[in-house]
């Protein structure tokens, strides 16, 4: 099907309307759209009707709990923005470490050399080349993915590279950790462009470890994870 | 703008002071809205929990990209109510809440209906009836693809499977049936549902 292919994209315009169509698609439609003013015109037509959608359904009573954890988060992160320091407020480490996936780190934070992620790259390439695919969150993370490159067993690290990641707020990033028997270290921080794809270096020996996660922290990274991980290499 | 003035600014007024990073502007914003929100996920997920989780997902990430309201494409009810929807569907898409999907769709579902507290509530509540005759009115086959859809989360083509059906038939009913709910609710969608 190509852009042009005026007649199939018409007959999604419903589809489109419903959430129907696939990410593949989705994307795919929204392209036609941009350059098709009869489609475009159809879908505001048709619009109205599916935006009434969701008013048709009873209305039930919200847990209390949610408008209170909502707005846990909120005052924290406005107060950390008010403040406009570059130590954001942050939450104590045991309630962000809500369902303890690790225990904290014994090593102390590594020095984070930026190192070039084309340096790492470089290095790589070899015959004994593996790709190892990460799992995400789902809820966090719907359109995301990753994946980590790393040679042989990976004595010379590795680099991640991850694609579909949101944008986060100018005070914070994603980080790298590595798990190795239950505990993690810290590694480089990173961020992705304007189309949600990035690139980190985990320079460290991975022969040894278990997986490499990403959390979202303050910007200038955190010693141990404020977060679950919102995606994981299982090595 | 002190507290007490907040309350009497329009959603479009309010959604400025979220982008200041105002926290009580947020919920305000919650308080509109967040039983709307969490009653389209619950409606689509079928259990509460899940339907928290969502729900707080889709207003954390309303907070935290505040700037992406834009009033030229229609209310905050209904942006906001997009994103609840878009999030939704791929927490099911994702197969958060595999399971029990279908049985959602094939029987009875748990009702738990809020107390009408309000003018605005009661309002809604008659809103809601109106677009639910409407749905009602239109001819089942239609109806049905636009709710697995919708309410759902299904594609077309696993709706195709579903109905054992072409997705030619399918992607038509979808169409035809918001075309058909549009010229019933022309009436309303003018004023009320602004």
């Amino acid at each position: 099907v190509t852009t042009g292919d005026h007649t199939t994209y018409r007959d999604e315009v419903g589809a489109y309307l419903l959430g129907a169509l696939s990410d593949a698609e989705r994307a795919s439609f929204e392209e036609h759209l941009a350059g098709c003013p009869e489609c475009r015109e159809e879908l505001e037509r048709l619009r109205p009707a599916a935006d009434l959608l969701p008013r048709s359904v009873e209305q039930v009573e919200p847990p209390a709990s949610l408008k209170r954890s909502l707005m846990e988060v909120v005052e924290r992160e406005a107060v950390g923005a008010a403040g406009g320091a570059r130590a954001p407020k942050r939450r104590p480490l045991a309630e962000r470490l809500r369902g303890r996936w690790l225990r904290p780190a014994l090593v102390p934070a590594a020095i984070l050399l930026a190192i070039a992620v084309g340096f790492a790259a470089g290095r790589l390439g070899g015959d004994e080349e593996r790709t190892l695919q990460a799992t995400v969150n789902p809820i966090e993370l719907p359109d995301a993915g990753g994946r980590l490159q790393l040679e042989g067993d990976g004595q010379d690290g590795a680099i991640l590279r991850v694609q579909g990641m949101p944008s986060l707020t100018s005070r914070r990033v994603y980080q790298a950790w590595v798990e190795r028997d239950g505990m993690v270290q810290p590694e480089q921080t990173f961020e992705v462009g304007a189309d949600g794809g990035g690139a980190v270096a985990v320079p460290d020996d991975l022969s040894d470890a278990d997986a490499v996660h990403v959390t979202r922290e303050p910007r200038g990274g955190s010693r141990a994870p404020s977060e679950q991980p919102i995606l994981t290499v299982r090595l | 703008v002190v507290a007490a003035d907040i309350r009497n600014l329009a959603d479009e007024e309010v959604m400025q002071l979220v982008a200041e990073g105002s926290p009580r502007a947020f919920e305000l914003l919650y308080d509109r809205h967040g039983a709307a929100a969490f009653s389209l996920a619950y409606r689509m997920v079928g259990n509460r929990v899940t339907a928290e989780d969502v729900s707080q997902e889709a207003f954390l990430s309303i907070w935290r990209s505040r700037t992406r309201y834009d009033p030229s494409r229609g209310s905050v009810r209904t942006w906001v109510l997009g994103i609840v929807h878009k999030r939704t569907i791929d927490a099911l898409r994702r197969g958060a809440v595999q399971e029990r999907r279908r049985e959602q769709f094939e029987g009875v579902e748990e009702r738990q209906e809020a107390p009408e507290r309000t003018d605005v509530e009661a309002a809604r509540r008659e809103e809601a009836r109106s677009v639910r005759t409407a749905l009602d009115a239109l001819p089942a086959d239609q109806r049905r693809t636009i709710e697995l859809a919708y309410f759902g989360g299904f594609s077309h083509s696993q709706i195709a499977e579903l109905l054992d059906e072409p997705i030619g038939t399918i992607k038509g009913r979808m169409r035809l049936g918001l075309e058909k709910l549009r010229h019933q609710l022309a009436d309303f969608a003018a004023g009320e549902f602004a």
